[in-house]
């Protein structure tokens, strides 16, 4: 199929989609364009590919607003690494993808355009931050999507819309033209129908960039060598990560994938990494410092829509601007964040957290150096949640990225694969990679989704 | 109670952001509860301190310090809402300012 035809077709599949409120920019001519400079590169290892493009992800041919209304309108001078890279292996941008406002929340219903509807059930949501990507990709409208990660905000949405959502090592693809939200977690990260879609994607767009002085200068993550089965591999699965109290619909979802594990040959053991519990307080500590220096930039001034305040002065522009552009979930974490920075609270918050960071990375450490390849758990402690259920108290939707968060922290390669069906609603699993070991976990995840049963109920 | 009214708008004047006295009452509740929540950090034994961490690369590299243009799609004209003499114009931001 041509790209040109696959333009045509992702568009009728984007009209077709629009009930789920997934996208904030796409149109037939910009897709036509996309189509015919795919054409003029040729081959390519995504010719002909549609993507969506998470909107925190800059692109100058369209607005990029972080689903913000603080960025109404706003048009990058310039296009992200990744999306530069996309479109030289011949990908083309189907459209910008809707999501949790500045890529906070877990539910893509903190979006200043709308929540993100399920595409199984309109009355749920489809995970978050990246929710617009992986609903595109879960409704068949785009065979694959780029979306962010800071703390899981691919891996929990893949889980609850039944899809694959990999997250690289922190180093491995640029940040270049990434909206800045927590600049030591953030990640863009690859949602796709299969795991060696994802991969293609996620080789495409990876290597040393000069724009982005923290990945790393080595060559692009090489094509997974194909397995057939999982002999010779050790799997640790963290205890931490399996609680009594965990829903039995995942725990028999997860159980049934680690006798598929073992069927395929790989030894299966039980690991701790004791600090675990800390993971979430650790994350919500320091990701909210980092966005409160990192949203210092919008202000009226520097970037974002400009309201006067009433007083006139500068700091009425600032605190006018600041205060009507940002939703609440934003501003609730600018000022969590301020506040863990303040004098007199720096110490017991942000330094304690940062040491605990470094407990956490250890956890993983000593779990690899004690012999083993990869870790196995749940991605996300529920199916999708009811749209509504959570917006009320923060830190029941916190709780979302429990099993998630602590990989951010670490920065560590992890994936959400579909492992089973609880009431029709997709289950994931979630495999955990030493750093860098991206290849070794693609593959391994390529062997298992061959063998799923992806689709049928767990229980 | 961690977190006061006072301490809220402490922090929306640090941040500079504007907060309604309507939703003060909402907003003192849930960072409080959000404060109470990350506040287990303290429960962590004071002996298990460690270095901070960071993921990436072991020592960053930083480009050569050389001035080279940006690569953009379009020039700064194209995108600022005024430009003189190759710079941006912005409106006078209040009386104390001279004209």
């Amino acid at each position: 199929m041509t790209p040109s035809t696959v333009a045509v077709q992702t568009a009728e599949r984007l009209t077709a989609a629009a009930g789920l409120n997934a996208t904030l920019d796409w149109s037939p001519e910009l897709l036509a364009t996309e189509a015919t400079a795919a054409e003029a590169i040729g081959a390519g290892a995504l010719h002909g590919m549609a993507l969506a493009v998470k909107d925190n992800i800059v692109t100058a041919e369209q607005p990029t607003t972080c689903a913000s209304k603080i960025l109404e309108g706003y048009q990058s001078p310039f296009t992200a690494t990744a999306v530069n890279r996309l479109r030289a292996a011949g990908g083309m941008v189907a459209c910008k993808a809707n999501l949790d406002e500045f890529a906070m929340g877990s539910s893509t219903e903190h979006s200043a355009y709308g929540r993100v509807l399920h595409p199984m059930n309109p009355d749920l949501v489809p995970g978050g931050s990246s929710g617009g990507s992986a609903a595109l990709v879960a409704a068949g409208v785009v065979p694959a999507a780029l979306g962010s990660e800071t703390g899981g905000s691919v891996r929990q949405p893949a889980s609850f819309c039944g899809i694959v959502g990999v997250k690289p090592s922190y180093g491995l693809v640029s940040r270049w033209g990434l909206v800045a939200f927590g600049s030591s977690l953030d990640c863009i990260s690859v949602f796709g129908d299969t795991v060696a879609r994802s991969a293609r994607v996620l080789e495409a767009i990876s290597g040393h960039d000069p724009q982005d002085a923290t990945t790393f200068e080595r060559e692009p993550l090489a094509p997974f060598v194909p397995r057939t089965d999982l002999k010779g591999l050790r799997v640790g699965l963290p205890k931490e990560y399996f609680p009594d109290d965990l829903d039995p619909a995942i725990r028999a979802g997860c159980n049934r994938t680690i006798a598929l594990l073992r069927e395929l040959g790989a030894e299966l053991v039980e690991v701790s990494l004791p600090h675990t519990a800390y993971a979430v307080p650790t994350y919500y500590v320091l990701n909210p410092a980092e966005a409160a220096a990192n949203l210092a930039r919008f202000d009226g001034v520097r970037y974002g829509a400009r309201r006067v305040g009433l007083a006139g002065d500068l700091r009425a522009l600032y605190q006018a601007t600041r205060g009507q552009g940002f939703g609440p979930e934003v501003r609730r974490r600018i000022l969590v964040g301020t506040y863990v920075l303040s004098a007199g609270y720096y110490d017991a918050y942000y330094a304690r957290a940062q040491q605990v960071r470094r407990h956490l990375a250890l956890d993983f450490q000593n779990a690899f150096a004690a012999g083993v390849d990869l870790l196995f758990t749940p991605t996300t402690p529920s199916t999708a949640f009811a749209a509504g259920a959570n917006t009320g108290d923060p830190v029941a939707m916190y709780l979302a990225d429990v099993f998630v968060c602590a990989v951010s922290l670490a920065g560590l390669p992890a994936l959400s694969i579909p492992i089973g069906r609880d009431q029709g609603l997709p289950i994931g699993g979630q495999l955990i990679a030493p750093f860098m070991q991206d290849g070794a976990m693609l593959a391994a995840a390529d062997v298992m989704e061959r063998h799923l049963d992806a689709t049928g109920e767990v229980r | 109670m961690k977190i006061s009214k006072q301490d809220v708008l402490h922090v929306a004047r640090l941040a500079e952001l504007a907060v309604d006295d309507a939703e003060l009452e909402t907003l003192t509740g849930q960072l409080d509860r959000i404060v109470e929540y990350v506040a287990q950090l303290e429960a962590l034994p004071s002996e298990q301190t460690a270095t901070s961490f960071h993921p990436g690369p072991a020592a960053v590299r930083l480009r050569a310090d050389v001035v080279a243009p940006v690569p953009l799609a379009r020039p700064p004209e194209a995108f600022a809402p005024a430009m003189r003499d190759g710079l941006f114009v912005v409106p006078r931001l209040g009386a104390q300012e001279d004209a």
